[in-house]
């Protein structure tokens, strides 16, 4: 039955750019990147007990690194890869600095980390165009040497390779979540004690889990770059960070799904609020209010233990 | 050499607003166990709110800083009250989520009130000017700057080590059940040494104004800083948080002297290497 | 025949008191070993020390021939030590089988593996089924381990410890907040593990029936140092011992 639903989902995926406008194909394509987004952000929060302020400074790495490629060599797949491999470095370095420490220390180090990022970004005028940002960055055709080469102009194009991206990775990310490494890192998030006696070593599976978010998170940010054709310093903003930080709130820490879906209801809420008010934070700070004021122990308890006590 | 001399006590004074900053984050971190993520939106808070009396409504600077703590130690009454209180006995994943998201309140609450654009307010008469020392002109605000923040240091020490209160909330603070088995009233104990967390960011904050920029999004600037005081000093170590600022104070003065453009990244370097050095920060574990 | 762990001087203090203080300890490999005193005597904090959760301040340790005094506790269970804790600690948001799975997992060493599922792991699943077949909760197998009754937690606790296949296994006072019912079951399973398996068991408890009826070799502590160690008959006539417990039938 779930089988049969998800297919639907991907065939209608599939056919959306013949019956909506550019917009709403723009629109996906940027749910797209939230999802992925937040999924790695969840393989922290909801598997391995992890709560990470920075992710969007992964995102900024995949964004900035893609588009300098695109700009030096434009080849689609190179930009792509070539940003998720940095974000994915430069998460594994900044996770080893992080990952040896309580768990409040961590989430209080990605803030820091994330901002550092967004510091870099802002300043470093040679490297990053500093808050002017990259402009000019090509949608380069999809190619491989001698075996095919697609135009990327037409946004229905890249639409199909962001699709097919997103399927590959959310396909990876149900593969990973349900295999040993998933159930080893969902028992580091239930009792980091336990799994030490068990044998695991807690500190080398949250940096594993930890480099898989960085990784996730500089897909999506390469994604972007061929899409807007700009990259700029706000994408490593905290503010950025707080995005699948909601998505996920809102649409389920401990599922599979949450996430995407999550992803999916943030863009329909902001395209909501922001049609009646600028204050689009304010709005998402009270969201966050309710959904962890509402949910403290209860019968839909959102935090593991019993009914999510220390 | 004068010029270093010089830049040292500059970095000083910006050093002394970290300080207040910091104390506050560390103590309510030590005794409530809480790392208050919207700590940097009460030191904004107490600006907008000193900006306000003094700067807008002409009230005596003195009585402005006053009334400014006070509002700002309402907000901290409330944040408490209504809503950390409920969530101590929970996962300290629910803290962290929900003082996040008073950092998202906090600066859009800001703008709504008081616009977006940055403030500067003139200085009180009886600061202006500037006095000779190593050879250039130190405004006398900054001095008085540092003589607050030594103060406030000397006035804390001697709360937490002499007075019977402080007593209570040291004890409170290594072993909680014990301190209430004795009968002291650990929730509102908790409420007073948020509020007085509150009020010291809000001190920072309020006595910033005259010199500094008010603007949205100094609060999370803010806290970031104060995150990184913590990193270096030790969490929930007061005496780390001072030593702390006073490095990141030192090396943003002196890293807009060497360094231009960096001296922000200089001061993370700085973070990842203690964190690599000393996990636990100069004074921690 | 040579101990299977074995102590020198070790100590633990925090700050004035002396929790654990110089403790010459050795187990027989094969003993079925008893640590018992008075609360405070300090047999928690051995346990933590031995079993990786505390660094002692003063002393040694050494597994067989290994030194393991500093040796964080994933380390010591990979060379073959594991315990079980007083205060109950399984994966609550896990279901049974998966608690027991994961331990054989990393037993196996397979737990770092990305791409498999758990169901491909036949090995592993075989005898994560065995061990739940062992400990008598086969009928909660896909319950979520928080959902089971209190008693069935403590099984699977124990389960957990064994799924290791340890060579030394520690039991923090398996039977502390279990009701009379509780208690029977879990001590008949310790029992029956010490009996079945190859694993040397040193148990930390305050039940004597059980003590003096399954253990090869009984260590009383007092006041974080070792009062008196030997066979349940030798502790049972032993005078000091006697006067600690004021009386108790033991």
């Amino acid at each position: 039955m779930k089988k049969l639903a998800l297919l639907l989902l991907v065939v209608l995926l599939g056919l959306l750019p013949l019956f909506v406008g550019k917009y709403t194909l723009y629109m996906t394509i940027h749910i797209m990147l939230l999802s992925l987004f937040s999924l790695g952000f969840n393989l922290l929060l909801g598997y391995t007990g992890l709560l990470s302020f920075g992710q969007a400074g992964f995102f900024a790495v995949g964004a900035y690194a893609c588009a300098k490629i695109l700009l030096a060599a434009p080849s689609l797949l190179l930009g792509i890869l070539g940003g998720v491999a940095v974000a994915g470095v430069i998460s594994l370095l900044l996770g080893l600095l992080s990952i040896r420490h309580t768990r409040i220390y961590f989430s209080m180090l990605t803030l820091c980390f994330g901002m550092m990022i967004f510091s870099l970004a802002w300043k470093w005028r040679d490297m990053t165009g500093g808050d002017d940002g990259l402009v000019g960055i090509p949608r380069a055709p999809l190619e491989v040497p001698g075996l095919f080469r697609i135009n990327m102009t037409p946004m229905e194009n890249y639409y199909y390779v962001v699709l097919v991206f997103t399927i590959l990775a959310v396909y990876l990310f149900y593969r990973i979540v349900h295999s040993p490494l998933g159930l080893t890192l969902q028992g580091i998030r239930d009792s980091e004690t336990r799994a030490a006696c068990v044998g695991i070593s807690v500190r080398n599976y949250r940096l594993i889990s930890f480099t898989i978010a960085g990784l996730y998170a500089g897909l999506a940010g390469a994604l972007l770059p061929p899409l807007e054709s700009t990259v700029t310093p706000p994408v490593a903003h905290w503010s950025h960070s707080a995005e699948p930080v909601l998505a996920t709130l809102l649409g389920g820490i401990y599922t599979f799904a949450g996430p995407i879906v999550g992803a999916a209801l943030f863009y329909i809420l902001k395209d909501i609020i922001v049609r009646f008010t600028e204050y689009w934070l304010i709005c998402l700070g009270v969201i966050v209010l309710v959904l962890v004021m509402g949910f403290r122990g209860g019968v839909v308890s959102m935090f593991y233990g019993k009914g999510g006590q220390r | 050499m004068e010029t270093l001399a010089f830049q040292g006590l500059v970095g000083l004074s910006v050093a002394m607003y970290l300080w207040l900053l910091a104390a506050g984050l560390t103590i309510v971190f030590g005794v409530l166990g809480v790392l208050n993520f919207a700590h940097g939106s009460l030191f904004m808070l107490g600006a907008y709110f000193a900006f306000t009396f003094y700067g807008l409504w002409g009230i005596n600077f003195w009585l402005a800083i006053a009334l400014s703590l006070l509002a700002v130690g309402v907000v901290g009454y409330l944040m408490e009250r209504l809503f950390l209180r409920h969530i101590y006995h929970l996962d300290h994943a629910y803290q962290l989520l929900l003082t996040f998201g008073f950092i998202l309140i906090f600066d859009d609450a800001v703008k709504m009130v008081w616009g977006g654009v940055a403030k500067i307010p003139a200085m009180p008469s009886f600061f202006e000017g500037t006095f000779s020392v190593f050879g250039r002109l130190f405004p006398f605000y900054n001095a008085f700057i540092i003589g607050s923040g030594l103060l406030v240091a000397v006035v804390l020490w001697l709360l937490f080590e002499k007075t019977w209160w402080g007593r209570m909330v040291r004890a409170s603070a290594s072993d909680r059940e014990m301190a209430s088995a004795i009968g002291v009233n650990i929730p509102t104990l908790f409420t007073g040494v948020f509020v007085l967390g509150a009020m010291l960011a809000a001190l920072g904050g309020a006595l910033g104004t005259p010199v500094r920029v008010v603007a949205p999004g100094i609060g999370a600037a803010m806290i970031i800083q104060a995150f990184i005081i913590t990193v270096i000093g030790g969490l929930g170590n007061l005496k780390g948080a001072f030593v702390g600022a006073v490095i990141v104070g030192l090396l943003s003065a002196y890293g807009i002297l060497l360094f231009p453009v960096f001296e922000l990244f200089l001061i993370f370097v700085t973070m990842a290497v203690v964190l690599i050095v000393r996990p636990k920060g100069l004074f921690g574990g | 025949m040579k101990p299977i762990i074995r102590t020198e001087d070790l100590g633990k203090y925090f700050g004035e008191m002396a929790a654990v203080h110089a403790v010459n300890l050795n187990v027989q490999q094969g003993l079925f070993t008893s640590v018992i005193g008075p609360n405070g005597a300090g047999k928690t904090t051995l346990i933590n020390l031995l079993s990786g959760y505390l660094l002692p301040d003063t002393g040694r340790i050494f597994f067989r021939d290994t030194e393991i005094t500093r040796w964080e506790p994933h380390r010591r269970v990979k060379i073959g030590i594991s315990r079980s804790f007083q205060v109950m600690n399984i994966f609550p948001r896990m279901t049974v089988f998966q608690n027991i799975l994961l331990a054989v997992l990393s037993r196996l060493n397979k737990n770092s593996n990305p791409f498999s599922s758990l169901k491909s792991q036949k090995a592993a699943v075989e005898e994560a089924e065995k061990i739940l077949n062992e400990v008598w909760l086969w009928k909660e197998k896909d319950h979520p381990a928080s959902q089971i009754s209190h008693g069935d937690q403590r099984l699977l606790e124990l389960g957990i410890a064994v799924a290791t296949d340890p060579q030394l296994c520690f039991l923090d006072e398996p039977s502390s907040g279990m009701n009379p019912i509780e208690r029977i079951k879990v001590l008949e399973l310790v029992k029956k593990l010490a009996a079945e398996r190859k694993t040397t068991f040193v148990i930390v408890e305050h039940d004597m029936d059980v003590v003096f009826s399954l253990s090869d070799r009984i260590v009383v502590m007092n006041r974080g140092k070792i009062l008196a160690e030997g066979k349940p008959d030798e502790i049972r006539g032993n005078q000091e011992v006697r006067d600690i417990y004021l009386g108790e039938e033991i």
